[in-house]
């Protein structure tokens, strides 16, 4: 059995499963019931002034008989009091002691609010703060969440004050609603912060009803932009989280979010740079106990590695991100068919013949339809064996290249040399 | 002509003029593709590349040249 506990930027966790920020950390109740169940840390709904919701809050993308492809909320923070809240954290703190919370907070962009409320919270025995900047509906048009998020000024001077008031560690929520998150993350390093998280929801429109043409959701028939997250989001958490990890001006930890739905995405984000992980989503569509098999399934991954602990994983994947510039211009792959495996539905030739380089061929054998991909005019693009519902029928296969390993740079550089 | 014989016969236009002791002298690229001027001394040789694996072949000969200079 491996080791899970995690250290993010001082903050102790049992494993690296973390409740996001969001209707699954409302309440005492709900948090103390996920710490029964397994998860090893918590960040609570963001804090700040109580707001009042709508009716008609979340609404889901299903793609192809999946269900929750993509989730959209239009939710606030919390919309009960602070002491609520607060009595309720020291409730939970007092019977979790080893477990993390973290007090998600969200006030207005002045100084003596952040201070306030830091102080608040931080009495009643949080772990960690995480300021959200990443919220992209309805606070934002009050100036709060990613509309302080997008601007990297903000980002540091808020950061900045709450490290004035702050005894515990800091951890910056960033949206990505934004070009290029690692200038958000850099200012929220200037500003002192311990750790990053990302990546917050992104702005979206979940559908419009054919029917009536309402929006989905629709709140008496008017809508409002939402925040997507869930499955559908997790490679753009990956690229960000990987962006950030890659940065030398980014050096502190981050706390992955997006998309997280089991053991393997978890790993992936910790692979690229994350330290632990937070989920939603996920917990939303199949309940708390799903970190049940993330924890056995991250051990088990663990022990195969033949790593005795979780951080030990943090990063390993970090220095294989470069730029486009940076890739060998000769690497070859190509398709390779496995006749006996194939079931002729021929989806591979008609991609491959429609939309890529037209380089699988049909033909019969002994009266028997078969395949075969032209390997010289195959580039490895990987269509054929992305859309073959059959698997292990199609392989991508290494070629030995013929001239050495070129990147885009390097060439450019050497054609620069004679150039007129 | 299928691009695999087009790149091939360049391929083998750059190996030619390579092989005959020319040596590449300039090279650009524009929209049009790469262009190469081959130089043996008084001669000179122009040459437009347009496939891409040509392309990158002949990246990997230049290479070469610039090493053994």
């Amino acid at each position: 059995m491996a080791d899970l506990r995690i250290n993010l930027a001082g903050i102790q966790s049992p494993n690296p499963f973390w409740l996001a920020s969001a209707p699954p950390t409302n309440s005492g109740y709900q948090v103390q019931r996920a710490f029964e169940a397994g998860w090893g840390g918590a960040v609570w709904k963001t804090l700040g002034e109580p707001i009042l919701n709508v009716s008609s809050r979340f609404a889901a993308v299903s793609y192809n008989g999946q269900r929750v492809a993509g989730f959209n909320n239009i939710e606030l923070i919390t919309d009960r009091p602070l002491e609520v809240n607060l009595q309720e954290i020291y409730e939970t703190k007092k019977k979790f002691p080893n477990h993390a919370i973290i007090a998600s907070l969200m006030v207005e962009p002045k100084q003596e609010k952040w201070h306030e409320i830091v102080k608040r919270v931080e009495d009643v025995g949080v772990d960690g703060l995480e300021l959200n900047f990443g919220c992209p509906h309805g606070m934002a048009e009050r100036g709060m969440g990613s509309a302080s998020g997008q601007v990297p000024e903000l980002v540091e001077k808020q950061t900045y004050w709450v490290k004035e008031a702050a005894r515990t560690p800091v951890i910056v929520k960033l949206t990505p609603n934004i070009t290029d998150i690692t200038v958000t993350a850099e200012a929220a390093t200037k500003g002192g912060a311990d750790a990053v998280s990302m990546i917050n929801t992104i702005n979206s429109l979940a559908g419009v009803d054919l029917n009536t043409w309402n929006t989905v959701p629709h709140v008496a028939g008017k809508g409002a932009h939402g925040g997507y997250c869930g499955p559908a989001v997790k490679p753009i958490a990956l690229n960000m989280v990987a962006e950030c990890a890659r940065n030398p001006l980014v050096n502190v930890p981050i706390s992955g979010i997006g998309g997280i739905s089991n053991w393997q995405d978890a790993a992936e984000f910790i692979l690229m740079g994350a330290t632990g992980v937070q989920v939603c989503t996920a917990a939303m569509h199949h309940g708390f106990s799903i970190v049940e098999d993330m924890i056995d399934g991250l051990n088990n991954y663990l022990d195969d590695k033949g790593l005795a602990s979780v951080m030990d994983l943090v990063g390993r994947s970090v220095s294989r991100y470069s730029n486009w510039g940076d890739l060998d211009l000769n690497y070859k792959i190509v398709a390779e068919i496995n006749n006996d495996i194939c079931i002729n539905c021929n989806k591979c030739h008609i991609a491959c013949e429609d939309t890529s380089h037209q380089c699988i061929d049909l033909y019969t054998e002994d009266g028997r339809p078969m395949l075969k991909v032209r390997e010289e005019d195959c580039v490895g693009c990987n269509l054929c064996s992305i859309v073959c519902p059959v698997d292990g029928a199609i392989a991508m296969v290494e070629r030995k290249s013929t001239v050495p390993p070129m990147t885009w740079n390097e060439r450019q550089s050497l054609i620069s040399s004679l150039s007129k | 002509m299928s691009e695999f014989q087009q790149s091939t016969e360049e391929i083998q236009k750059v190996d030619h003029y390579l092989d005959s002791g020319f040596k590449i002298k300039y090279v650009y690229e524009n929209l049009s593709g790469m262009f190469v001027e081959f130089a043996r001394q008084e001669e000179v040789a122009l040459l437009q590349i347009l496939t891409a694996e040509a392309r990158k072949y002949f990246t990997a000969k230049l290479q070469e040249q610039t090493l053994l200079q």
